[in-house]
């Protein structure tokens, strides 16, 4: 992971009075590969619209190892970009849109060809090089966008999307080749997505955003384990979050009031929550262990199974609290077997204080800011 | 079977419509025209017969050949002229403009067929005449005047009067519809502005420039008002050679042939063009 590459300074996008990006700090270094994500209308596809020079920023200033970028035409920049569409050239074949980089570049007639067989070659599509792009599957396209943008052998390749028209076997593939790619290459890719699996699969951080605001940066660990606010924690779709009250603190450990009961947990020296102050307690729904007996254990309640849900080889349980909150765990389908789940079933739910993660509440006002 | 087979009584009963006026009016006609070609006058009447001497008389003269050059000439110029004039206003439309101001020109642009082609024809005669309006703008300015009346260029301005509209919102319909993200793609690879025109926007929008051009050919080619009236008639159109031989001793039948191959090239020409259009691979 190398140095800084793009750097954002105060950067804001508006469309007249509608605001896509507010003023943002982000730092994009050389190599990385980072995964811009955020629910739909969030701003990540305009900030990496502004990093290709397609939106103009309405203020702030985007430099590229160093120098201010924001004038610079689209065709003056080396950021080539894979569209959600592709957008793949449908009047020419897949060579020649694998050239057209090269093309626009003056890159002589062989060379040209050598280079773009080069690629194809690398993506596993020399033997589609003379076909017409509508002749291709979804993945082979993919493929010869990949290549395209490659082809010029850029510092950086920007990704808008470009899995989400795939279906679910070939997205994993596909990630698979482009992690690859990218550790291969070692050059940044910048990768926009709302899929959590995709940014969490491939990137080395991760930039959360909201209602064009930038809510978190940090490693896909960080995000999970350690979000620094409410919006990332429900956003990283698997957590479970009780609202307390701290009741007290001794020697690092934190007791708060909930609706459940006395839920313990951790706190470090330098966190400066107090009893008496609101937090948001996030508990991972795939550290949450489920037994049919009570257990001595730092948090344990009663709760009755209400579902399940199966993604693979993955189960979400469901369960009721007895103050009728919903508290979802995760557990591989295997092991919950030896439950013998029934609707309505009452089991117990237990963690170590040390998996809740404790944040402060952020009131409404705090939002705003 | 059996839904099928109703099926295709359905689907029979609403082509029926079609098929009938296709042949009460297309294709009835055109084989009578080209019945009539093989007709015989005699004593200035029409006589049924089926020989070859109205189309050997009319391919042997030199007549025939001039007008059929020059109204292939003046068929393309104002194609290429038609093109070329409509091609910046389109693209302006299709990519400068908004939705809303896009829907408006198209709608003006639509206004000039309201009126009769005819009345449109004289308006320009008076501009163009030797003491018209061209001419006394350009003799403020101290140029002139020039004869433009029965000339080719009236003609060609004429022909404009007919098309270039209609080119502009065929050109400009197939270019809005291109897909964004190709022209900002082809930005995005390195293509400035004018190299993307020429290898995206074109070929993106081949089919509209190509449709729009086979109109202004159709509607040039077969148009007589404006070689009559602004280009003088002098020499004849193949259209205006269709007119004369009617006048002169009943020769319908000689018209019918004229009428015919015109016919026969025009069929070619669309057919090859719209090929082209549709042909996905660059040559």
């Amino acid at each position: 992971m190398g140095a800084a590459q793009f750097v954002l300074e105060n950067v804001a996008k508006r469309f007249g009075n509608q605001v896509a990006v507010n003023p943002m700090n982000l730092e994009i270094r050389s190599g990385e590969f980072l995964a811009i994500m955020g629910p739909s209308g969030c701003g990540k596809t305009t900030t990496l619209r502004m990093l290709a020079g397609l939106e103009a920023p309405s203020e702030g200033e985007i430099r590229l190892n160093g120098v201010r970028i924001n004038e610079f035409k689209p065709h003056e920049r080396e950021t080539p970009m894979v569209w959600q569409s592709l957008a793949l050239f449908p009047f020419l074949n897949v060579r020649e849109n694998v050239e057209f980089g090269l093309k626009m570049r003056g890159v002589p007639k062989a060379e040209r060809a050598e280079r773009a067989h080069r690629w194809l070659q690398r993506l596993e599509i020399d033997q589609f090089a003379e076909r017409d792009i509508g002749n291709l599957s979804g993945g082979q396209r993919q493929r010869v966008a990949l290549a395209r943008a490659l082809v010029t052998e850029p510092p950086v390749l920007l990704l808008d999307e470009p899995l989400s028209a795939l279906d679910a076997n070939l997205v994993v593939r596909m990630q698979t080749v482009l992690i690859r790619l990218q550790k291969e290459l070692g050059i940044t890719f910048v990768y926009v997505t709302h899929s959590q699996s995709e940014a969490f699969a491939m990137a080395d951080r991760i930039v959360i955003m909201n209602e064009g605001s930038v809510e978190q940066v940090g490693t896909p660990r960080e995000i999970y384990r350690a979000p620094t606010n409410r919006f990332v924690a429900e956003f990283v779709g698997t957590n479970n979050i009780i609202e307390g009250t701290v009741s007290s603190r001794k020697a690092g450990m934190l007791e708060c009031d909930t609706a459940l009961g006395c839920i313990r947990t951790l706190c470090g020296e330098n966190n400066p929550i107090h009893p008496g102050n609101r937090v948001d307690l996030v508990i991972g729904a795939d550290l949450i262990e489920v037994s049919a007996e009570p257990i001595w254990s730092d948090n344990c309640f009663p709760a009755a199974f209400i579902g399940e849900e199966f993604v693979g080889s993955v189960a979400t349980l469901h369960f009721e609290t007895e103050s009728g909150d919903e508290i979802r765990v995760q557990k591989q389908q295997r092991e919950t077997e030896s439950l013998e789940l029934a609707h309505g079933k009452p089991l117990y739910l237990h963690w170590d204080a040390d998996t809740v993660y404790c944040l402060a509440s952020r009131t409404s006002d705090e939002r705003g800011e | 079977m059996k839904p099928r087979h109703n099926m295709d009584i359905y689907a029979l009963t609403w082509r029926l419509p079609v098929l009938v006026w296709q042949t009460l009016f297309f294709i009835a006609p055109l084989v009578f025209m080209i019945a009539m070609s093989f007709f015989l006058v005699k004593n200035y009447r029409m006589v049924e017969a089926f020989e070859l001497v109205n189309w050997m008389k009319m391919f042997s003269r030199d007549y025939f050949w001039d007008s059929y050059v020059l109204s292939l000439g003046l068929a393309a110029l104002a194609t290429i002229c038609a093109t070329a004039l409509a091609f910046p206003a389109s693209y302006a439309l299709a990519f400068m403009v908004s939705d809303n101001i896009r829907r408006w020109a198209i709608f003006f642009l639509i206004i000039p067929y309201f009126t009769s082609y005819l009345v449109r024809i004289f308006s320009w005669y008076v501009l163009l005449a030797e003491a018209g309006i061209a001419n006394g703008v350009l003799g403020y300015l101290g140029l002139g005047p020039f004869t433009m009346l029965n000339t080719a260029f009236a003609t060609i301005v004429g022909y404009m009067a007919l098309t270039l509209p209609l080119v502009v919102i065929l050109q400009t319909l197939s270019m809005a519809n291109i897909d964004r993200s190709l022209i900002e793609a082809a930005h995005n690879l390195g293509a400035g502005r004018l190299r993307t025109i020429v290898s995206v926007v074109v070929p993106a929008g081949k089919v509209g420039l190509i449709v729009g051009a086979l109109f202004c050919f159709i509607l040039s080619f077969g148009d007589f008002v404006s070689p009559y009236y602004l280009g003088g008639s002098k020499p004849p159109t193949l259209t205006i050679l269709i007119t004369d031989t009617t006048k002169s001793g009943q020769q319908w039948p000689r018209a019918a042939v004229v009428a015919v191959t015109m016919m026969a090239t025009l069929m070619v020409i669309a057919y090859s063009a719209i090929r082209y259009a549709y042909n996905r691979r660059q040559p």
